[in-house]
């Protein structure tokens, strides 16, 4: 029963992709009805180096301030959960509860009216850091939560120094959380439209930017294709991790 | 005592002061804005000394007129039920996973098509929703069946269910599974050694300890979803305003930046506000 | 492999100089651009709004660095006004005589200090040759897309701008009035005439009634001229029977005549003076308008556009004396024009 219900989830998740993947292959530029099996919308995208370029530039933004915000929301995460600690909770959870638009512009503001900062690469980094460490946070917490404390004393008590209680006990145990974390985090940032819109300078586009401003023009296939082939780099980067460092994804103590 | 106090702002001074430094500041900013008039052409009007630059203008213009109120309401109504829907499948689904021996590979197929593009997925409902899809189709011949009207499944409130729902649920299964991966399985077979049944099993060990990851995924979708505004523009039809799409219009048609940034204070205020009933109410829990 | 091959070319090119292009999207031909760079021996960069106020709102929060910007008449109005644009320097531009005169001289930038013409749009009705035939249907009017007389015809297949001062401007066109009436009584009026037509309407849509039109999903839409072009030639590659076709209504309509600035603080201007000069020459200028069926301020440009272009009159309109461009409003007009936008799409 239950595994019928994952599966059901499951094709509710695949179904919009399937669309997306066949059309990438439809030899029609309107994405209504099947025409005909076609690589060309391939060759054009081969040929867009505008739109290869904003895809890598997704990709690097995704994961620098994934593992950016990974790390800061990995230490936020346990800090909240063991000391207690209410204003940095408030802290990190803030920016997930403020609009989009609002991040973007206050953010914008803040960059060039405060710091004089140039915009590019590091001013979309940072501010994607800045609404992904909430989410990195209260997974790690999550996964703390539903551990048993006796097992940090036991090894405090066993003489292990706390850098060894994190890396030999805590780490291990909250691995899937921190994964968790990460994924989100990735997500998040190869998705944002609305506040790299802000923050990103002149010159410097990531693939929804690109994307959002075909939409005047009507989406052509183009970007089914690159998006499949996002797709298909992302898996493929993650099946090395998991090969890379097994235990990393695995979860176990 | 003194080594736990290094220990404990080793940990936390980080992502403070990189919070404080890109989140408080700007929060400020646009607090103050909140408080000011609008640029003639958009941003701010400029500031003629601290006492005239400032007013309570655009609180009033808030509070003068329920039409906003309506707005928040009506965009707390649809992430709540985002936020149940998305339980509903995700519940099920990370105990699944968090069950399975394939469990990475598995929560790398949860994740995978959200590295897509997320305009491109919306789209992608548009034709699997369109008037002539086969979904559409399907459901208006079990209509007929019915004896009932067909009808339009694009550009209807259904229409930013479904896609909401499908936009957040990730949020929801991740936190699920990182609580829920780490029960312990000694429980459960206690449990089942002293004859309880599964849906006892389920009710009385698995759900209460999955609480935490239950409230805190319902947190990373609601509060979200409660600023979405692109799902609604696309999919949405002719009623469908949520307050994400107001406070965006304040920024990007209007130029009226002080009133937006009330409008999100207000949005903020209400989070929080929803916060802390939920607390109230989870007691221990939250 | 072509995106690190790029990032090499962009370390080692770093001498020529490049013109930052802040452009509506698809706002010219790639062909175009690329003639430009081999004329000039630099690099176009390209950023891209799909909206106005976008583009405002960006600048307004201290975006900078852009050469040349493409905004319609109200926001170079807003733009000069905020002194945020660089007075042309005319002796650069000799190709400026090709511009029809009845486009010089502006409203909005009276003897043509800051801004030159570069291509217009329409808001006019669209629609489905068979559909609107079979239903007959008037489509000389603005009636079609409010009264709910012939709405109740097409429940469900009409569409209209996701956009308050286009849609409303329609509304005011369709009562008679001014589409820069700020009059707010015949602001609500407008709103009621809205709120009568809104449930026959199936959606507010901003840009993808271009492929529900092609489709045949949608069958009428309040819509940009060059969108309905685009439809057109959608649904014709899609071997569509039907065409969709476009109509100005006989009340007016709204005209948005967009102009190349130079925004301060870009870093070439004379790059960009040299580039205005280059896309006023009439074969540069047409191959815009062939690609997007915008309209073309520029009469040089007439010989090298496609006939079925050129005798469009929802495209080039005979008579342009019905045609209104929007005027920008003040911030509190602004806020009631919202505050009614808000009752609209909530009630």
């Amino acid at each position: 029963m239950r595994k019928m219900w994952a599966f059901a989830v499951f094709l509710f998740l695949y179904l919009p992709l399937l669309v997306v993947v066949v059309y990438s292959f439809n030899d029609s530029r309107l994405n209504a009805e099947w025409v005909g099996f076609t690589l060309g919308w391939y060759r054009v995208l081969m040929g867009d180096d505008e739109m290869l370029k904003a895809a890598g530039n997704s990709l690097l933004v995704a994961f620098l301030s994934s593992l950016i915000s990974t790390l800061l929301g990995t230490m936020a995460g346990i800090a909240i959960q063991r000391y207690r600690m209410r204003f940095l909770n408030f802290l990190v959870m803030a920016p997930v509860a403020m609009p989009e638009v609002l991040v973007g512009v206050s953010l914008l503001l803040f960059y060039i009216q405060f710091i004089g900062m140039r915009l590019g690469i590091l001013s979309v980094v940072l501010a994607h850091v800045a609404f992904s460490v909430g989410f990195a946070a209260v997974v790690v917490r999550v996964s703390l939560a539903a551990l048993d404390y006796h097992l940090f004393e036991a090894a405090r008590d066993l003489g292990a120094s706390p850098f060894r209680v994190f890396w030999h006990v805590t780490f291990p145990l909250i691995l899937p959380g921190v994964v968790a974390g990460f994924l989100m985090a990735f997500t998040l940032s190869i998705d944002d439209f609305v506040i790299t819109f802000f923050t990103a300078g002149v010159g410097f586009q990531t693939l929804p930017l690109r994307i959002y401003s075909m939409i005047k023009i009507a989406v052509t296939p183009e970007v089914n294709a690159v998006s499949t082939l996002l797709m298909l780099l992302t898996l493929s980067l993650m099946l090395l991790a998991m090969r890379l460092a097994p235990e990393a994804l695995k979860g176990r103590a | 005592m003194n080594d736990s106090r290094v220990e404990k702002w080793l940990l936390a001074g980080p992502p403070m002061l990189f919070m404080l430094a890109l989140f408080a500041v700007p929060g400020a900013i646009m607090l103050v804005a909140s408080f000011r008039y609008p640029g003639e052409f958009g941003g701010l009007a400029p500031l003629n000394g601290l006492a005239q630059g400032f007013t309570l203008e655009t609180y009033r213009f808030f509070f003068s007129d329920f039409i906003y109120t309506e707005v928040f309401i009506k965009s707390v109504a649809m992430a709540t039920l985002t936020t149940l829907f998305c339980l509903l499948l995700a519940y099920p689904l990370a105990l699944v996973i968090a069950r399975s021996p394939k469990r990475d590979a598995l929560v790398l197929l949860v994740i995978l098509p959200f590295a897509s593009n997320f305009l491109i997925r919306v789209y992608a409902w548009m034709i699997l929703l369109g008037p002539q899809s086969a979904l559409s189709e399907m459901c208006n011949a079990v209509l007929r069946w019915f004896g009932a009207h067909p009808v339009e499944l694009l550009f209807s409130p259904f229409a930013v269910l479904v896609a909401m729902v499908y936009a957040h649920l990730p949020f929801m299964v991740l936190p699920l599974y990182a609580n829920l991966i780490r029960h312990d399985r000694l429980l459960l077979d206690a449990a089942q050694d002293l004859g309880a049944s599964a849906w006892q099993r389920f009710w009385r060990v698995t759900f209460p300890l999955s609480l935490p990851g239950v409230y805190s995924g319902s947190a990373l979708v609601f509060i979200p979803a409660l600023g979405m505004f692109v799902i609604p523009e696309i999919l949405g039809g002719t009623k469908d305003m949520l307050i994400g799409n107001l406070i965006k219009e304040q920024f990007l048609v209007t130029r009226d930046w002080p009133f937006g940034a009330t409008l999100a204070i207000m949005l903020t205020l209400a989070v929080m506000l929803i916060a802390w009933l939920a607390g109230k109410a989870g007691g221990r829990h939250a | 492999m072509k995106y690190l091959l790029l990032l090499l070319l962009s370390f080692s090119a770093h001498a020529e100089e490049v013109l930052y292009l802040y452009n509506w999207n698809n706002y010219i031909s790639d062909r175009t651009i690329e003639r430009f760079e081999r004329q000039c021996a630099c690099r176009v960069e390209q950023d891209y709004y799909s909206d106005n106020e976008e583009m405002l709102a960006r600048l307004a929060a201290g975006a900078a660095g852009y050469d040349l910007i493409v905004p319609t008449g109200n926001a170079v109005e807003s733009l000069i006004r905020q002194h945020a644009l660089r007075p042309l320097d005319k002796s650069k531009l000799p190709n400026l005589r090709n511009i029809a005169p009845s486009f010089m001289n502006t409203w909005f930038d009276p003897g043509n200090v800051y801004s030159v013409p570069y291509a217009y749009t329409i808001t006019l009705i669209g629609y489905n040759s068979e559909k609107i035939r079979e239903l007959n249907l008037p489509v000389d009017s603005w009636a079609v897309i409010f009264d709910p007389r012939y709405l109740a015809k097409i429940k469900g297949r009409v569409t209209v701008l996701d956009s308050q001062r286009e849609l409303i401007a329609a509304a005011l066109k369709y009562l008679g009035y001014s589409a820069n009436d700020t009059d707010e009584k015949h602001w609500d009026l407008a709103r009621d005439v809205i709120l009568k037509a809104k449930p026959y309407w199936a959606a507010f849509n901003a840009s993808s009634y271009i492929r529900a039109l092609a489709t045949g999903d949608i069958w009428l839409v309040h819509g940009y001229s060059n969108d309905i072009f685009q439809a057109d030639q959608d649904a014709k590659a899609a071997g569509r029977k039907f065409r969709i076709l476009a109509s100005l209504p006989k009340e007016g309509a709204v005209l948005a005549l967009d102009s190349m600035v130079l925004h301060r603080s870009g870093k070439h201007p004379r790059l960009a003076l040299s580039f205005i000069n280059f896309m006023l020459e009439g074969e540069n200028s047409a191959e815009l308008t062939n690609l997007i069926g915008s309209g073309n301020p520029n009469m040089a440009a007439m010989k090298y556009i496609l006939s079925e272009i050129a005798d469009n009159p929802a495209v080039f309109p005979k008579d342009m004396k019905n045609l209104e461009m929007l005027r920008d409003l003040d911030y509190r007009q602004r806020r009631i024009m919202s505050r009614i936008w808000t009752e609209i799409k909530l009630r």
